[in-house]
Formats: C-alpha cells, sequence, structure tokens
C-alpha cells in the first residue's frame, strides 16, 4: 500500500522578474513503512519537495496524496491538523520550543491533540526519551543539550503521535558524521520496530546505506531510484 | 490552557527585557492614569464641597420667571426677579425631612455710583442676614480689614476682588469704616503713591428695577473680606444686609408691613432731595473721607433698634438657597421639590448648584475632559511602544512560532499564548501601577496640603488638596489597563499568527 502518491508535482517561485521551476514535474509512489532518501546536490528541490509533502508548502500544480488524501485543496486548518496528527517533522536546526525541557518538547503534539490524560503523554514521552538514549536529559532544556542530542529528541517528539510518515530535511547536515550516523541509526531502528515510514533528504552520499530506497533528484526532476 | 501558561511565562522571563520595557511602560501609565483619577475626583468632590457649603447649598430656588438655570454668573443685564412669597415657600419646605437649612437672600447687581465724578462701576449683591448666613455657611467669610456686621446694622461686606476691581476702573479704594489705610493691601502700582489713592469707606449704591426706577442708597463698609475658598470665583459677590439691598433694588421691604399697609415709600425716611442733613445721624452714617452731604442720597438706613421687632421675611428675595442633609440625593430631591413647587403653585423652582453657576458648575466636567484627553494621549503613546516592542519579539520569535505551526500548533495556538503573555505583564506590572497610584492619592491626601493660591485652589476644589479614589475609579482604571493591552495586542497579534511554517524553515 502506498502511504504518499505523487503524480505531476510543480512548485514555481517568483523570484522578482524570473520564476525559479524548484519542482518541474515530480511523479513518485512511497509504499507504507518505507525508510526512503531523498539524495541530490544542493538546490536540487529536496526541501522544497519534503515542504510540499509535509504540507508546509503548496505545490503549484500537480496532486500529492497522503493516505489516500488529496493534500493540495486541503485548507489551511486542516493541513495543520493533519501535520498534527499524521506526520512527524524532524529540521535541520530549531526543532525544539526553547523554553520547555526534552520531556515537554516530546510531549507537546500530544498535549495539542488533547486526546490523552496527563499521565499517558508523560509516559509515553519518557518511553520515547528512553528509545533515543536521553532519559537522564530529560528535565534539559534545548540550551543544555548537544546538537546531537536535540536531533534525537526532535525524533521523539516526531514519533510521539505514532504518525503514519516522518520527514527530516537533512537531518544530519549540522552534525559530525558520528553523530549523523547515529541519529540515522535511530530512525532506522524506529523505522523496523513501528513500521512508520520515514522520509529523510541528503547531499551526503554517506548516508545512502541506511535507506532502504534512495530517489535520487536533479534540477527539479526525478533522477532515479 | 495550562500548556500556554506555562510557556508564556516562561517566555517572559526568557525574554527579561522586552519584559522589563513594556511592563514599566503599563506600569508608568497606568500610576498617572490612577493619580489623576484620584486628583480629578478629589477635585470634583471638593469643589462640590466647598461650593455647597460656602455659596450655593445643595439646590437653589429661583422665580420660575427667570429663565436661565445659571442663577449666579449670568451676564450682565439679566436680573433675577423678586419672591415675595418665602413665608409659603419656607412653610413648605420645612415639611421635607430632606431639607437641613434654608438661606433666603437677594442677589443682583447694583451700579457703585463714583463720587469723583468718573465712570460709575459695578458690583454684584447677596443681600442676606448675616447670622443666617454665618448659620448656613460658617467659616466661609474671611475678614481681611475692618470686621463682621454688627446685628441688626445695615452693612456692606466688600470681597478683595470686588475692591480691587473698583479701584481699577475708579482710582477709589474702599476701606472698612473706622478702620485706617493697610497700604500692605494695596496693589504694587498705588504703593508708590498710596496719596493718590481717593480713599473712602462707604459707597453708594444704585440699583435698578424692573420698572426703571432707581434708588440711591449709602452704606458703610463694615468689613473687606476673602471668601475662605474659591474667592477667585465668587469674589465679584458683595455681602450686605437684605433690608439694604431690598431698599436698593426697590423690593418690597420687610420694614413695609405693617398695620394699615402704610409704604415706607412714603415715610419720611424717603426724603426728597437736598434734605438730607435730618436723615444722618448715628454713627452708622458716614465716617469716609469725604463729607456724606456732598452725595446725593435717598435713603439712610435704619438704625438697630428701629428694626429690632421686624421680621425680615416678609420682605423680598430673589433666591432660596437649600442644603440638604448629607447623603440626600440632590437630582432626585429636585425633582421632587419642583413638583411640590408647581402643585403648591408657589412659582418658584429649583435648580442644583452646578446649574446655578452656570461654566463653573461644568468646570469639574471640563477638567475631566481634559484629564480624559491627557490620558488618551498617554494610552496612545504607550500602545505605541508596546505594539512596536510586542511586534519586534513576535518576528524575533518566527523560527520558533514556524516550527510549532509546522508540527501541528494552529494560529489560534499561537495567539493565545501571545496574548497570555501580554495578559500576565499587563495584569502584574498595570496592576502594581495601580496599587501604587492608589497608593499615593492616599499619601497625598495625608499631606493635607492647604493652600491659599487662587488657582492651586481651584485646583485642589477647596483650600485642601484631598485626592481620593473610589473602588468605581479603581474598576475604571483596571478597565482602562485591559483595554490599553487590548490595542497594544492586537497588531502583534496578527502579526504572530500569520507566521507560518514556511517562515520557520527558511529563516533557518
Ligand atoms: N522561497 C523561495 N523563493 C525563491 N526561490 C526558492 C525558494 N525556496 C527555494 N527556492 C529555490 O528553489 C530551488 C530548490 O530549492 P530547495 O528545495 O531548497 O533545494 P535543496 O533543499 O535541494 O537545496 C533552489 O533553486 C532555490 O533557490
Ligand atoms: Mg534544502
Amino acid at each position: 500500500m502506498n502511504i504518499i502518491e505523487i503524480h505531476g508535482l510543480t512548485k514555481d517561485y517568483a523570484l522578482g522578474e524570473t520564476t525559479v521551476h524548484a519542482l518541474r514535474g515530480i511523479d513518485l509512489t512511497i509504499a507504507k513503512g518505507d525508510l526512503v532518501c531523498i539524495m541530490g546536490p544542493s538546490g536540487c528541490g529536496k526541501t522544497t519537495l519534503l515542504n510540499v509533502i509535509g504540507g508546509i508548502d503548496s505545490a503549484t500544480t500537480g496532486s500529492v496524496r497522503i493516505g489516500g488524501q488529496e493534500l493540495t485543496t486541503l485548507p489551511d486548518r486542516e493541513i495543520t491538523d493533519l501535520r498534527l496528527h499524521r506526520l512527524g517533522f524532524i529540521f535541520q536546526t530549531f526543532n525544539l520550543i526553547p523554553v520547555l525541557t526534552a520531556t515537554e518538547n516530546v510531549e507537546f503534539p500530544l498535549l495539542l491533540q488533547k486526546e490523552h490524560s496527563k499521565s499517558e503523554i508523560r509516559a509515553r514521552a519518557e518511553k520515547l526519551l528512553e528509545e533515543v538514549g536521553l532519559s537522564e536529559y530529560r528535565h534539559h532544556r534545548p540550551s543544555e543539550l548537544s546538537g546531537g542530542q536535540r536531533q534525537r529528541i526532535a525524533i521523539a517528539r516526531a514519533l510521539v503521535t505514532n504518525p503514519d510518515i516522518v520527514l527530516a530535511d537533512e537531518p544530519t547536515a549540522n552534525l559530525d558524521s558520528v553523530t549523523g550516523a547515529s541519529i540515522l541509526e535511530i530512525m532506522q531502528t524506529m523505522n523496523q520496530r513501528q513500521q512508520t515510514t520515514f522520509l529523510f533528504s541528503t547531499h551526503d552520499k554517506n548516508v545512502l546505506k541506511y535507506a532502504r530506497t534512495v530517489v535520487h533528484i536533479k534540477d527539479g526532476l526525478i533522477d532515479g531510484e | 490552557m495550562g500548556l500556554i501558561f506555562k510557556i508564556a511565562w516562561r517566555n517572559l522571563w526568557r525574554h527579561k527585557n522586552h519584559s522589563l520595557v513594556i511592563g514599566t511602560i503599563l506600569c508608568l501609565g497606568a500610576l498617572i492614569m490612577t493619580v489623576g483619577n484620584g486628583v480629578v475626583e478629589g477635585m470634583d468632590r471638593g469643589l462640590q464641597k466647598t461650593i455647597v457649603h460656602g455659596f450655593t447649598g445643595d439646590l437653589v430656588l429661583v422665580s420660575e420667571k427667570y429663565e436661565s438655570d445659571n442663577v449666579f454668573l449670568e451676564m450682565m443685564g439679566k436680573t433675577v426677579p423678586p419672591i415675595d412669597n418665602f413665608k409659603a415657600i419656607r412653610a413648605s419646605l420645612e415639611k421635607s425631612s430632606l431639607v437641613d437649612q434654608i438661606l433666603p437672600m437677594g442677589k443682583n447687581m447694583a451700579m457703585v455710583l463714583n463720587e469723583d465724578g468718573g465712570m460709575p462701576t459695578f458690583l454684584y449683591l447677596l443681600g442676606v442676614d448675616f447670622e443666617r448666613y454665618h448659620r448656613m455657611f460658617p467659616d466661609n467669610v474671611n475678614v481681611i480689614e475692618g470686621r463682621f456686621p454688627k446685628p441688626g446694622r445695615p452693612w456692606l461686606m466688600l470681597p478683595t476682588g470686588a475692591r480691587k476691581e473698583i479701584n481699577d476702573m475708579t482710582n477709589v479704594w474702599f476701606i472698612p469704616e473706622d478702620a485706617s489705610l493697610d497700604t500692605s493691601h494695596l496693589e504694587a502700582e498705588a504703593k508708590k503713591h498710596p496719596g493718590d489713592l481717593s480713599v473712602k469707606s462707604n459707597l453708594v449704591l444704585m440699583g435698578f428695577n424692573e420698572d426703571n426706577s432707581s434708588t440711591d442708597i449709602r452704606l458703610n463698609v463694615a468689613g473687606v473680606f476673602k471668601y475662605r475658598a474659591l474667592n477667585t470665583i465668587f469674589h465679584p459677590f458683595a455681602l450686605m444686609d437684605i433690608e439694604s439691598y431690598r431698599q436698593t433694588l426697590g423690593y418690597f421691604m420687610a420694614s413695609e408691613k405693617k398695620p394699615g399697609n402704610v409704604s415706607a415709600r412714603d415715610s419720611a425716611l424717603f426724603a426728597e432731595d437736598g434734605n438730607l442733613d435730618n436723615l444722618f445721624s448715628g454713627d452708622s452714617l458716614i465716617v469716609g473721607n469725604k463729607p456724606a452731604s456732598e452725595a446725593k442720597v435717598d435713603w439712610i438706613p435704619k438704625e438697630a433698634s428701629q428694626r429690632s421687632n421686624i421680621d425680615m421675611d416678609d420682605g423680598a428675595y430673589n433666591l432660596v438657597l437649600v442644603l440638604l442633609h448629607s447623603g440626600v440625593n440632590a437630582e432626585k430631591t429636585k425633582g421632587a421639590l419642583n413638583k411640590i413647587f408647581r402643585d403648591e403653585n408657589l412659582g418658584i423652582r429649583a435648580v442644583d448648584w452646578k446649574q446655578a453657576l452656570g461654566p463653573v458648575g461644568s468646570m469639574t466636567t471640563l477638567i475631566k475632559s481634559a484629564l480624559f484627553i491627557f490620558v488618551s494621549i498617554l494610552f496612545l503613546v504607550a500602545v505605541i511602544i508596546i505594539v512596536n516592542t510586542l511586534s519586534m519579539a513576535a518576528l524575533e520569535r518566527t523560527p520558533e512560532i514556524g516550527m510549532m505551526r509546522a508540527i501541528g500548533a494552529r494560529k489560534g495556538f499561537i495567539g493565545l499564548m501571545f496574548l497570555a503573555e501580554t495578559a500576565a505583564l499587563s495584569l502584574a506590572f498595570g496592576g502594581l501601577g495601580i496599587v501604587l497610584g492608589a497608593v499615593v492619592v492616599e499619601l497625598l491626601s495625608l499631606l493635607k496640603l492647604a493652600s491659599e493660591n487662587d488657582m492651586l485652589q481651584l485646583f485642589f476644589g477647596g483650600d485642601t488638596f484631598r485626592p481620593v479614589l473610589t473602588t468605581g475609579d479603581i474598576g475604571l482604571a483596571f478597565l482602562q489597563l485591559g483595554f490599553v493591552t487590548a490595542a497594544a495586542v492586537i497588531y502583534p497579534l496578527i502579526l504572530a499568527r500569520s507566521i507560518t511554517p514556511l517562515d520557520a524553515v527558511y529563516k533557518e
């Protein structure tokens, strides 16, 4: 079963007088439970593609379906709720709310959902912190943690809601290779354990080995899988 | 909700500087506003107290024929018609348990003839029985020169301000009978050449009445005085004994009521011109630096002995001042009394003290409006600074807010978070400002600052400065604070709500 189905996706940006064609017609399907790496040089359109899939950016033309639901025609509020309930995000930087502790950051999406009891939320957050190996840092604020630790907390937060898909745009770009590798290993483990679909982008060929599927992008077009 | 407050609270501490800037502005604004309210409220009450208990009473009864409500301060020309049925009015008022005291008085204008041959001047006259006046308004008259009037004798008490105005116009300087010139009270210019002044201790008044007949009377100045408070407003009003007043205005005098109803106008007291010497007798007459016989005078006030068994209330008045028991609602009582007056056909109506003083009565409203404008400007400046600071705070936090939106926070959540922060600041600092303001008002009022300065007295609403805050004022202050906060938060709130996840991604 395909969790993501993309047909004829284009994205244009107006840049002064000219138009930048960031995506030129992407056709892509991703199976549920896959661990996909979007690979390509800087400026090829990786971030744009992930943003459109995540409902953070809008498509110019084409169709994007998440679990059968068409995203491009959804109003803002419903896209927000879709992000909250079915997607998880890991950004390159600035993933966490500065004034909240590690645990509170992980709890945050569950608190927004307002569907679980306080104790249930706390238990889930602590379990995920444990899985990413940061139990002892649960009372720390982001500023008291290293870049790698923050990314691991971001992973825990992205997974705490049991999303269908986790989108990670160059999650290791700001990390040294050893730390970056550990992050991808965690993602790999989580993918196997929970059957959560992962999509991450990178321009670093060394991390390809963590992916089950690799999608190459060049100049806004798919260059091969 | 708990989450929002937790984030808001921690953000306030995290962004201490901007919290402090906004907090200080809110605190100062609330402080100034509260103190301002207290001062104006104090002035309002002070003015009411000073005026009601020093000049007008709560209500003023005036003839129905008098069309304006402005009884005291109507510009030249409008005469207040006489009230001839005071006894009936008194009987009607005595039935009311709300009325504390009443004071009938004559109130009109007369000309002060210039015996040196120049232009005459004018004087507002309040004709009263001094004992009654004193009972209604104790301590209201500060004698500067001379003495209080002696009971039963004709008298005129001249306010310093009126004396100065007459002097400015005519070079005549009035001093009390039996007194010598006190040069220290002269104007700076006159002090240099006191010899040039025409110093007199009696004056000739010429009143007007409806049928344009006029009577000249000569009166000794018993004393020169200042009204204890708000002399600036009241100084044109000279006090004089009611019978002399009636005579001046050609009104029906109490002394005219005698068996057979022989009008006093026919009596020997009213000499044809010239024949004055017969009439001048006794010490109440002329002690001025010019013999009285030089002036043409129609009437010489009677001696105390001659007046002793006269009921003053038999004669005419112009006004009846009514002082109500404290706590009685003057506005309601006015309505009730007016109904009674109509029912009993008394030919009078009641106006309240604010109406009776015309423009001065609405002075507090004016000052309140001025304060309102001042506070509005203050608010505007405060709002602009806060809007600016909050907007910058919102933009600074774009990555954070955008990320929250990206992981599923709705616009409403961001808005509430922002609102909670600002509301907490506003309540804490603005509340502090209001509390401090209330303390300042309380301290100021404990100081019991007193002043003899006329302008300050206007501002104080009397001779002491007693700012006061009611619970209503404090409630209003919080309301105004809420309004400022709401006004200041709208734009930054819209800004914060409009931050998209994409903004966060590209701010990276
Ligand atoms: N907001 C934007 N406005 C204009 N051009 C943009 C914008 N976002 C991305 N682009 C352009 O679109 C292209 C793809 O960008 P991006 O998706 O960020 O590439 P990548 O993530 O692979 O480096 C680039 O040429 C970039 O300059
Ligand atoms: Mg990118």
